[in-house]
């Protein structure tokens, strides 16, 4: 790390996010903008932090000399997280991490993987591992008229309530697995601000031709599927299990195969405007 | 099956109940177990101080029905299987599951013991992973779950829970349940 601290730095950011304190520099002027879409939403720029980690992009200047290349590099800390002649790569790679950094680091909050959106003052969410389709099926509750918290993260509160974490959706391409981002506004869907308890958990799996017709999971059942996908579990078990159990018992829990996310997302919506 | 004398529980594992199920966070082994009615009841039974005829009895009376000790010796059986009991030195040839689940009969007035666990994720497995092409530091972060040269190598993409090995102690048992 002393090495890397001996570079010279033209530009440095440290701010907190959700209790975490992270530190971001870079070797060129006029980057660092270019990083500030991408940190974790709810961000706070702080004067006085203890970095847990610092990330320093050196960013390859100058004219490449015929056979040579110049590549980027990215260090969380001193590790190196990545390298490459791509700009966009690179950065990439420093959202996934920094986000991922903030999920497991985070105490005041317990992150599990999953889709979140808003529906009557209730939270609706969509755990779920990558491939499963939380992004779609959040989609489509937009498009039906929710309110946009997360494709990513349902951020558990020590009561129970889920925080938004409202970073630009990521859907997926067909064939490559890549991801375009879209903003909740050019969606057409409106972005959520405060906590909500949580009105239903849905735990689904895309299967093409399925129907949707979801059984409830009873309330233990339903914890242990959030406890699979929390991403601190292992460094924080106790508080992941008091925030998920105080989740769990607010929340009605339903698990099912489905299809076409129009058909699930309209029957969930359904279900949840039943009194 | 095994038979023990004074089955006594785990007294480092996280627990939580929700109605009459007990979900369990097993820190040594990185474990998550929901434990149904039947099981949770034998489990908080198992101080080291109640045999498994004693555990029938005080649970046969909660539930306002007859619980059979092979019952008892059931959920034991899956307790132990689940890492959730201390271990001790187990004695005496006694039926198998198959056994004493006929021994239990279809027809009880309680479910029967069921445990479903699951193994906790590492942070890189409970979070999106990268596609193909994308930079990697290591085989976790990526979809094909490969990591070449500091690239997620493209091509087959690992499907949800494959990275997660989940396991239903006592699942053969599920459609059984009466309750």
């Amino acid at each position: 790390m002393k090495k890397l601290d001996r570079l010279g730095w033209a530009e440095g950011l440290a701010f907190s996010t959700f209790g975490v304190g992270v530190g971001v520099r870079v070797n060129v002027p006029g980057v660092l903008p270019r990083l500030l879409p991408l940190l974790p939403p709810g961000w706070k720029k702080s004067r006085r932090l203890v970095a847990q980690r610092v990330y320093s992009l050196m960013v390859a200047e100058g004219c490449e000399r015929a056979g040579m290349r110049r590549l980027h590099v990215l260090y969380a800390d001193s590790a190196r997280l990545a390298r490459g002649p791509g700009l966009d790569l690179l950065l990439e790679a420093f959202e996934a991490d920094l986000h991922l950094h903030t999920a497991e680091a985070s105490s005041d909050m317990t992150f599990l993987h999953a889709g979140v959106v808003g529906w009557q003052g209730r939270a609706i969410v969509v755990p779920g591992r990558s491939f499963s389709g939380k992004t779609t099926l959040v989609r489509e509750m937009l498009r039906l008229g929710a309110t946009y918290y997360s494709d990513e993260f349902a951020v558990v509160d020590n009561l129970g309530l889920v925080h938004p974490f409202a970073r630009p959706l990521g859907i997926r391409e067909e064939g490559s697995g890549a991801q375009t981002k879209y903003t909740a506004e050019r969606l057409a869907a409106t972005t959520g601000v405060g906590p909500l308890p949580v009105g239903i958990a849905v735990i689904s799996e895309y299967q093409m031709g399925a129907q949707w017709r979801p059984v409830p999971l009873s309330q233990g059942q339903g914890a242990l599927e959030l406890l699979a996908n929390s991403v601190a579990v292992r460094r924080q078990p106790h508080k992941t299990l008091i925030r998920i159990h105080e989740l769990a018992r607010q929340a009605v829990f339903l698990r099912g195969t489905r299809g076409e996310a129009r058909e699930a997302a309209s029957s969930i919506l359904r279900f949840c405007s039943e009194p | 099956m095994k038979e023990r004398a004074l089955p006594r529980a785990r007294k480092d594992c996280l627990s939580r109940e929700l109605d009459d199920e007990v979900v369990i966070y097993d820190p040594q082994r990185h474990e998550g177990h929901c434990l149904n009615a039947t099981a949770a009841a034998v489990w908080k039974l198992c101080d080291g101080k109640n045999s498994a005829s004693q555990i029938a009895l005080i649970v046969s009376r909660q539930f306002s029905a007859q619980v059979d000790e092979s019952v008892v010796q059931l959920a034991l059986e899956y307790l132990t299987d689940a890492h959730l009991l201390v271990e001790q030195k187990t004695s005496v040839g006694s039926p198998s599951r198959r056994v004493a689940l006929r021994r239990v009969g279809m027809a009880a007035a309680f479910a029967l013991p069921l445990i479903t666990s699951i193994v906790a994720p590492t942070p890189a497995h409970a979070a999106t992973c990268l596609p193909g092409g994308a930079l990697c530091s290591s085989g976790a972060q990526c979809c094909s779950g490969i990591c070449l040269l500091g690239k997620c190598l493209l091509g087959a993409t690992s499907k949800p829970g494959a990275k997660r090995r989940s396991s239903i102690v006592g699942a053969e048992f599920e459609s059984g349940e009466t309750q």
